[in-house]
């Protein structure tokens, strides 16, 4: 087995540990805020980020052409973006709901068929090139954040409509903080996808090349998101469907453009 | 003579408040407490402990098993407080000796005797009271150990257990609501009609850090009054409703014998906010707000029945954790080295002959 695929499994299995462990403890009713708790995480980040780099040099370039490598890369992504998010939701059941997403997409990288292959040897590299594709998957990890708020935002608001007053509502941030980080988050997204946008326009990209036309698909569909929520169209709750619902428009132009 | 942990209990659930404040130590005067009692034949350690809640005296005494350390405590206690007969016979103790002085602190400092169970307040007035006693050089070898696995065991109960977990009453149900709702720095609270229990829920938000209070009543000098006493605003009756959009926290308690908050007015309101969450606690009987209210997006409606649901909950579910904590309590006892017992419950009310012991004493 070649070491970075053993990398992986062992980031995957940090994530899952991670998710267990705080399920266990959820369970018991015991689950405090505590920095333990960004152990699994810090350790799955770490591990995945020396997946990176030995993937990288075996395939000498930027791991970012197959569909595995583009999961991995967006899970690299999500939990790099999960330490930049703020303490309090580290702290808090963020990452329980982060971990289930990065470890189901590492697990599906790893059982793809055919996955993780060699590179067609790369001529020149170009760095702007490099950075466009970053920008643009670190973008969709943002995105996918956004979906995980959204999901603990439709959590909360039913616990605290129905009365449920029990151990996940009190590790559950206020739903006001959580509407507050989806309307970040998605901003976020948005503008790490228009400067990735930008970078193609200045590569001269072909506008009829698919994966171009399917991000420029999606930065329209979260412009829009964007407007509506700074336009308070939408209930929080509306808004929060609507990060949840949208994510689908990013991982399926992933999925079409790469599964060829 | 070997020396023996004896400890002299008197609490809210043995002794009545009017008797209880009668043996109350001010702040000031326990350090001096605990020397006098160390200055009593065969004492060399002792911790006082008192607050409004109970008085509990922990000490090192020379004697065969402990009976006359507790003798010589409780006469203390009349003689210094110099208590009536009446008075001193109304007072009724728990008296422990060795394994038993070493669960019941262990069970103190976690909150297991507390009158709210589970509460963390106890901690902290134990730390103080060992504190004062460090201070006043009336500790040694043994109660210095003896507290220090104490604080280790408390830490542990409230890591390992939910036992503080929810609240259990109206007022900080109503609080741990609104900080799920909102920040609770930025949250401005108004309450519609000034009744007492409104008053105690927006006493609680404001000791928890909301911003700001605005106070409506039908008589406006009531209002004036109230909001005076908590620091925020008062609004004539009939101008509240116009006020509502720029609140994050409406507490209702008008003996209006009808809904006088109803899906409309919330609606408007909802849409001025922005929808912006808004939190209604309705504590009139007869309810002031039409539960339709709950429905609308963004509007969390909970009433005198589901406060009290889910302070009761809370109850329950420490209750429930009261097992797992004792046998937290159990398993430090024997890895301090402590002999193993029959539980508290099972001693408490009988005295037992030997060198480990509960026992319930009357003057």
């Amino acid at each position: 087995m070649e070491n970075y695929r053993l990398l992986l499994i062992l980031a995957t299995l940090a994530f899952l540990g991670g998710l267990v462990h705080a399920i266990a403890v959820l369970k018991s009713g015991a689950w405090r805020e505590s920095r333990w708790h960004l152990l699994p995480m810090g350790a799955g980040l770490a591990l995945l980020t020396a997946f990176l780099y030995f993937r990288g040099h075996a395939v000498g370039q930027c791991p970012m052409k197959s569909l595995s490598d583009i999961l991995v890369f967006i899970a690299w992504s999500i939990a790099f973006l999960y330490f930049m998010v703020g303490g309090a939701f580290r702290l808090s059941l963020l990452g329980l709901f982060t971990t289930p997403l990065v470890a189901g997409m590492q697990i599906l990288a790893l059982t793809l068929p055919d996955s993780f292959p060699a590179y067609a040897a790369k001529g020149k590299i170009i760095p702007l090139v490099e950075l466009h594709a970053a920008t643009a998957l670190i973008s969709y990890a943002a995105f996918a954040l956004t979906c995980v708020t959204g999901v603990m935002y439709l959590l909360q608001e039913r616990l605290l409509k129905r009365h449920r007053i029990g151990g996940l509502f009190h590790q559950l941030p206020p739903i006001q903080d959580l509407a507050k980080s989806i309307r970040r988050l998605a901003m976020l997204g948005l503008v790490l996808l228009t400067a990735s946008l930008a970078m193609s326009l200045a590569l001269q990209q072909s506008v009829t090349n698919p994966k171009v036309i399917g991000a420029w698909a999606v930065w329209v569909l979260y412009t829009i998101v964007n407007f509506v929520m700074w336009r308070h169209l939408l209930s929080p709750r509306q808004l929060a469907w609507l990060a949840v619902v949208s994510f689908a428009a990013p991982f399926v132009h992933l999925w079409l453009v790469n599964s060829k | 003579m070997s020396q023996h942990l004896v400890s002299l209990s008197l609490n809210y659930r043995t002794t009545p408040v009017e008797v209880r404040e009668r043996v109350a130590f001010a702040e000031s005067k326990v350090a001096e407490a605990a020397r006098e009692i160390r200055a009593l034949p065969g004492f060399e350690e002792t911790v006082v402990l008192s607050t409004c809640n109970r008085v509990e005296l922990y000490a090192t005494h020379a004697h065969d098993d402990g009976m006359k350390g507790h003798e010589l405590m409780r006469d203390y206690l009349v003689r210094h407080f110099s208590l009536q007969p009446a008075h001193a016979e109304a007072l009724v103790f728990h008296e422990h000796v060795s394994t038993e002085t070493a669960r019941h602190l262990f069970r103190v400092v976690s909150g297991l005797d507390s009158m709210v169970l589970g509460e963390t307040e106890i901690f902290g007035q134990v730390k103080q009271a060992y504190k004062v006693a460090l201070d006043a050089g009336t500790t040694g070898r043994t109660l210095n150990k003896l507290f220090q696995q104490a604080f280790s065991v408390g830490k542990r109960v409230r890591n390992d257990t939910a036992i503080q977990r929810g609240s259990t009453s109206v007022g900080s149900v109503a609080v741990d609501l609104a900080e799920k709702v909102h920040d609770l720095k930025e949250c401005r609270v108004m309450l519609v009609g000034a009744g007492e229990m409104s008053r105690t829920c927006a006493q609680s938000l404001l000791s928890r850090g909301a911003k700001s209070i605005i106070v409506s009543n039908r008589s406006y000098d009531r209002a004036v009054e109230l909001a005076a006493e908590m620091k925020g605003s008062a609004l004539k009756f009939d101008e509240w409703e116009s006020a509502l959009h720029d609140v994050d926290v409406i507490i209702s308690s008008t003996s209006a014998p009808h809904f006088i908050i109803k899906p409309d007015l919330i609606h408007q309101v909802m849409r001025k906010r922005r929808w912006e969450p808004l939190l209604v606690i309705d504590i009139a009987v007869p309810r002031d707000v039409d539960p339709a209210v709950n429905e609308i997006e963004g509007v969390y409606l909970y009433d005198i029945d589901a406060l009290q649901a889910i302070a009761d909950d809370s109850r329950r579910e420490r209750e429930r954790q009261l097992a797992i904590c004792e046998q937290i309590i159990e398993e430090q006892l024997s890895k301090f080295g402590f002999p193993k017992l029959p539980s508290a419950q099972q001693l408490l009310g009988k005295v037992q002959i030997g060198p480990d012991r509960e026992a319930v004493s009357h003057m």
